[in-house]
């Protein structure tokens, strides 16, 4: 199928101003989108409020506007554009890509369609349709329609009264339970319960802090394996696996503060096979008619169980590092799908013999590792949840996971050189240990079993100080395959050390 | 030294570092003897293929697996531009953005670009960005080496923000180019002794201040100064641990838990000026390309005026642009002081001063010959894109030939306001202070100058209301001029509510106000009519160093319930004309390409 002919002018809808969550990636991807735009030789519209980024420099788009990105504003741009575009004379239509600007473009599209905007004016969305993106956001409706597909997912219930929450509780049988108020700005009130007294409590709050007095209680899946798959689809139902990502630590920490690796590397061939067609069922049933989304799946290392976390149908943080972990640009070949190309259409530019139909194979490991500011904010709690407060992260590329891992960690700008022995002391709270110093044993278990930014460096103080592999495990549940990977660093830095005259 | 042992090493991600600690050598001979033995990195391609398909982008990532090397250095002359890493508060998007720039120009001038950078988030490590990507870690060796496998002609230090920065002389010392402004001429501006020397020199003012590299030397140096004074550690961007600090106990303590003060990392000491005015300018030079001193060009980017006082971190600080209080011979004085220092440290591409102005006589603060943090806004606002000219001057041509050699002064308003991730943090007070913390800005475009500021908080996410009732309660400091604001609200039609001490001052000046209690007076108190939405808009100035439990509660309380709050007397009167000039005439949209 060629490009789309109908269309004259198309709106992009940048991320705006960074914020934690959401980064300068949607600049990276905004960025790409006009320029494979521009290269179809649409007209691009922009409007995004941040000066800083690249894609609002005048080059990048013929009518760059520097203005809020509100429903309201938005809307005057629309109409403001469609005049242009009668007066030009333009023919064809004025299309609106809300998919590559983070949450922030997906919220103000949704809201312009409610506000009637898009039809009073003729504009199409392209790249994700309302419907698709109402499926894929709203809790209740993208579980429900996970069932239907016969996948599973946490089980879970709604809950307005204290009397239905003991219920739910009773039908999941087993704690904890995480608790979740609906409405509330960054689910204030919410909480995992460990026991009866302490999930009445937070159930109450919950239903109190809520303003519709709603609360949700899902299973928990703490400690479960956490992975991601950056799927593409095109309008003919061609879709392909970009990339496999394997957070390393457990479920309970937001993917954007876990440190993740590319390719997956703890799953057996058919376990991925598994993944890999529950990603198509995902992103077919939810009815992402072109472009690009990313799934998110819990596996319990017990059994085995694949649940369903998320999915978001739109470029997300994740594209960002799939794109540059597998060369494949995610955003732009995005674009291209949203303007009629298919997958087996689109060249890529790295090979230029293969078509973006074939899946990147990488032959490498990739680790991606969050970058924190607590310093900056001593007054707040340094421990990592589902709540994300990463404010940027480094990646790097190795042939191992061993070099990779130490490559990223010395990316960070903190100060380290690698995992540990570069000679610079540890300051835990106020008090200061020497790099090689071991250090109490009360105190690594504590740093291990509460996630927080430090707990990579003292997975080297435990296997130091004598803990095992397993010891490990049961406290922090990080696979004992990466377990086995960080010890085999210590185990050479001790003999390196062991060579000092 | 074991050969065998030390390529074990590197495959297993050891830098010559973590070696040279853990075997008790320096890293330079753990560098040499690798050079000796041979033991270098290869590079290899990402190429989406596992090497099934040549791949013609050169993408690359360095191992010591010891398989072939897929790099094929070219012979064109090669600049390589050094990124800014991870993303963090102080250093963000904006230094990415001035890497890119620096990519496109020099790709012009017809180098070959090589981007080296190891943030997966950006623009820069696009493999079309530059011609060559190197995804790789920002440190000394990992740099050296692809500067010596490329036979790089130049590097570009001065746009990745602190983290290349820092590089910079390590880099120098083992045969690396640095290009543009010399990295002596980056130290003079670093060294507080070097710096005031230069400034005596010049007769320009600075803060009175001294350095302290320990307790001691700290609490001297304040009682020759007296309190307020302004303390951080040197080499840092973002204000880390930068603060006001009021009294000997303060400073004890700053000294004893906030920093870690040597010989080689004095704590820097400065004598704070309270209510002053403070104001950025970004300009470029070319001086350092010729011998008289008269000869070349400097040009002001722009001039950046701060609308809260001196004391809240430039990289937090709202900004307007042009300065809309500043008087002629003020913006004069600031002009003939920014050539004068540029001149002075030769400097080739960009440089950013901040000075702060009180009454008419102008301070430096800081001057940094590199790219800054508000170089892509002033691109923008002026249409000119500045990075871009930067790096084309560093890579040797002048500002003549560029035809950039006078000074633009828009004929619009453009509105930097920060956004901070306080709604990530609960129970961190939300005060602006030197130290940094907002992690992005947005800009606001019109040629009312309250429009553009009331557009910069709609992008900011805190609309300002048009109506409603304004919460008002400030410290005895801001008493007198509360008044002004409180007027400028009533005019407007808002209702005003506050707790006795701010309403007792209203009322007396014969405005209407409504009375309520202070949290610890009983109910309904402030934070219930907050979490009932019946206040619009909040105007809370902290009482002194040490905030009242209940500011705080107040203030988290407005963030978490969306409430606009000004925590500035200068920013509650800006907004008060931002929304007069909104309901006027509300507002339009206009593109970048008809502003300029």
């Amino acid at each position: 199928m060629p490009k789309r002919t109908d269309i004259h002018s198309v709106l992009i809808i940048g991320a705006g101003p960074i914020i934690i969550g959401q980064a300068c990636e949607f600049d990276y991807s905004g960025t790409q989108a006009c320029k494979a735009l521009r290269e179809e030789g649409y007209r691009v519209i922009l409007v995004n409020s941040n000066p800083a980024t690249i894609m609002t420099d005048p080059e990048f788009a013929d009518r760059t506007y520097i203005e809020p990105i509100t429903p309201e504003c938005v809307e005057k741009i629309i109409v403001r554009e469609s005049e242009h575009i009668k007066a030009q004379g333009g023919e064809g239509k004025l299309a609106l890509l809300p998919t590559l600007g983070g949450q922030t473009a997906l919220n103000t599209a949704m809201a312009l369609v409610k506000r009637g905007t898009l039809d009073n004016y003729g504009v199409e969305m392209i790249g994700a349709n309302a419907e698709a993106i109402q499926k894929g956001e709203d809790r209740q409706v993208f579980k429900d329609l996970m069932i239907q597909i016969g996948l599973d997912v946490p089980i879970s219930g709604t809950a307005h009264t204290l009397e239905e929450a003991r219920g739910i509780a009773e039908r999941i049988g087993r704690f904890p339970l995480i608790i979740r108020p609906a409405f509330t700005l960054g689910g204030t009130g919410g909480g995992i319960a460990y026991n009866r007294e302490e999930y009445e409590d937070i159930a109450r709050r919950g239903l109190e802090l809520s303003p519709v007095t709603e609360v949700l209680i899902e299973e928990s899946l703490l400690g479960w394996k956490e992975f991601e798959m950056e799927v593409m689809r095109d309008r003919a139902d061609n879709c392909v696996i970009i990339c496999s990502i394997e957070n390393f630590d457990p479920m309970g920490v937001h993917t954007g503060d876990s440190i993740t690796v590319a390719p997956i590397q703890t799953l057996t061939d058919k376990e991925y096979q598994i993944m890999r067609d529950a990603s198509f069922a995902v992103i077919r049933a939810v009815g992402v008619e072109t472009g690009g989304s990313n799934i998110q799946f819990a596996v319990n290392p017990d059994d085995g169980r694949m649940v369903i976390i998320e999915m978001n149908p739109r470029v997300s943080r994740s594209s960002a590092l799939a794109s540059k972990a597998t060369g494949f640009p995610i955003a732009k070949i995005a674009a291209k799908l949203a303007v009629g190309y298919l997958l087996d259409e689109i060249r890529n530019d790295i090979t230029r013999e293969t078509p973006a139909s074939f899946e990147p194979t990488i032959d490498y490991v990739v680790t991606k590792i969050p970058r924190f500011a607590f310093e900056k904010f001593p007054q707040a709690d340094p421990t990592l949840n589902t709540q994300m407060k990463s404010v940027g992260e480094a990646m790097a590329i190795g042939r191992t996971f061993k070099e990779s891992l130490q490559k990223a960690l010395r990316s960070l700008e903190i100060g380290r050189s690698g995992l540990g022995g570069d000679g610079k002391p540890w300051r835990i709270g106020e008090k200061l240990y020497g790099d090689r110093d071991i250090l109490p044993a009360s105190l690594i278990r504590q740093k291990l079993s509460v996630p927080n930014a430090e707990r990579i460096f003292f997975i080297r103080h435990a296997l130091r100080s004598g803990f095992t592999v397993e010891d490990l495990f049961n406290l922090t549940k990080i696979d004992r395959w990466f377990l086995t990977q960080i010890k085999e660093i210590v185990d050479f830095e001790e003999a390196l050390a062991s060579t000092a005259n | 030294m074991n050969a065998d042992l030390l390529a074990k090493a590197k495959s297993l991600g050891f830098s010559d570092r973590q070696i040279a600690h853990l075997t008790g050598r320096s890293e330079d001979e753990v560098r040499a003897f690798r050079k000796k033995i041979g033991l270098v990195p290869s590079y290899r391609l990402v190429d989406t293929c596992a090497a099934e398909f040549e791949a013609y982008t050169p993408y690359y990532y360095s191992t010591y697996d010891r398989g072939d090397d897929e790099a094929q250095p070219s012979t064109r002359k090669k600049v390589m531009i050094l990124g800014g890493g991870p993303n963090r508060i102080g250093q963000g998007i904006e230094f990415d953005y001035c890497c890119v720039h620096a990519a496109f120009a020099l790709k012009e001038d017809d180098f070959e670009t090589l981007m080296v950078n190891s943030n997966p988030e950006t623009v820069s490590t696009d493999y079309d960005t530059s011609d060559k990507l190197f995804f790789e870690p920002l440190t000394l060796e990992d740099v050296l080496h692809i500067y010596e496998r490329e036979q790089c002609w130049g590097a570009i230090a001065q746009f990745g923000g602190q983290t290349p920065l820092n590089l910079a002389l390590g880099l120098q010392k083992n045969g690396v180019n640095i290009i543009g402004t010399s990295p002596q001429s980056i130290e003079i501006a670093e060294d507080r002794k070097l710096f005031a020397a230069m400034l005596t020199k010049l007769n320009i003012p600075q803060p009175p201040n001294g350095i302290a590299t320990n307790e001691t030397e700290a609490l001297a140096v304040a009682q020759t100064l007296g309190y307020p004074i302004l303390v951080r550690p040197s080499f840092v961007l973002g204000g880390r641990a930068m603060q006001i600090v009021y009294s000997d106990a303060e400073l004890q303590h700053y000294m004893r838990f906030a920093v870690e003060a040597s010989p080689e990392r004095p704590v820097l000491v400065d004598k704070f000026l309270e209510e002053a005015t403070e104001v950025d300018v970004d300009c470029i030079a070319d001086v350092g390309h010729f011998t008289g001193p008269n000869e070349g060009t400097v040009v002001v980017g722009a001039m950046l005026e701060h609308i809260e006082f001196a004391g809240v971190h430039s990289g937090d600080a709202a900004m307007v642009l042009p300065p809309h209080t500043l008087s002629d011979k003020v913006i004069d004085t600031i002009r003939q002081y920014t050539h004068a220092m540029a001149r002075e440290l030769k400097v080739i591409g960009l440089m950013n001063v901040q000075y702060a102005v009180k009454g008419d006589t102008v301070y430096v603060l800081e001057v940094n010959p590199r790219a800054s943090r508000t170089v892509p806004f002033v691109s923008k606002a002026i249409g000119v894109p500045l990075a871009k000219i930067a790096a084309k001057v560093m890579a040797g041509k002048t500002l003549e030939q560029l035809g950039f050699t006078a000074e633009i002064w828009p004929q619009h308003w453009a509105v930097k306001e920060s956004v901070f991730p306080f709604n990530r943090f609960h129970g961190q007070d939300i005060l602006l202070s030197p130290e940094m913390r907002s992690t992005g800005e947005v800009m606001g475009l019109d040629a009312d100058l309250g429009i553009a500021y009331s557009k910069s908080q709609m992008a900011a996410g805190g609309p300002l209301p048009l109506k409603g009732r304004v919460f008002l309660s400030v410290s005895d400091a801001h008493k007198d001029e509360v008044v002004e604001v409180a007027n400028l609200f009533a005019n407007l039609g808002f209702d005003l509510v506050a707790t006795s001490g701010t309403a007792n001052v209203i009322q007396a000046a014969g405005l209407k106000v409504q009375t309520i209690a202070k949290i610890a007076e009983g109910r309904p108190n402030a934070i219930d009519l907050l979490k009932n939405r019946e206040i619009q808009l909040v105007i809370n100035t902290p009482a002194g160093q040490t905030p009242r439990a209940d500011e705080v509660k107040i203030r988290t309380t407005a963030v978490y319930t969306g409430t606009p709050i000004m925590t500035t007397i200068s920013g509650a009167r800006a907004a008060a004309h931002g929304i007069e000039a909104l309901r006027k005439n509300g507002y339009t949209v206009k593109t970048l390409q008809e502003y300029h």
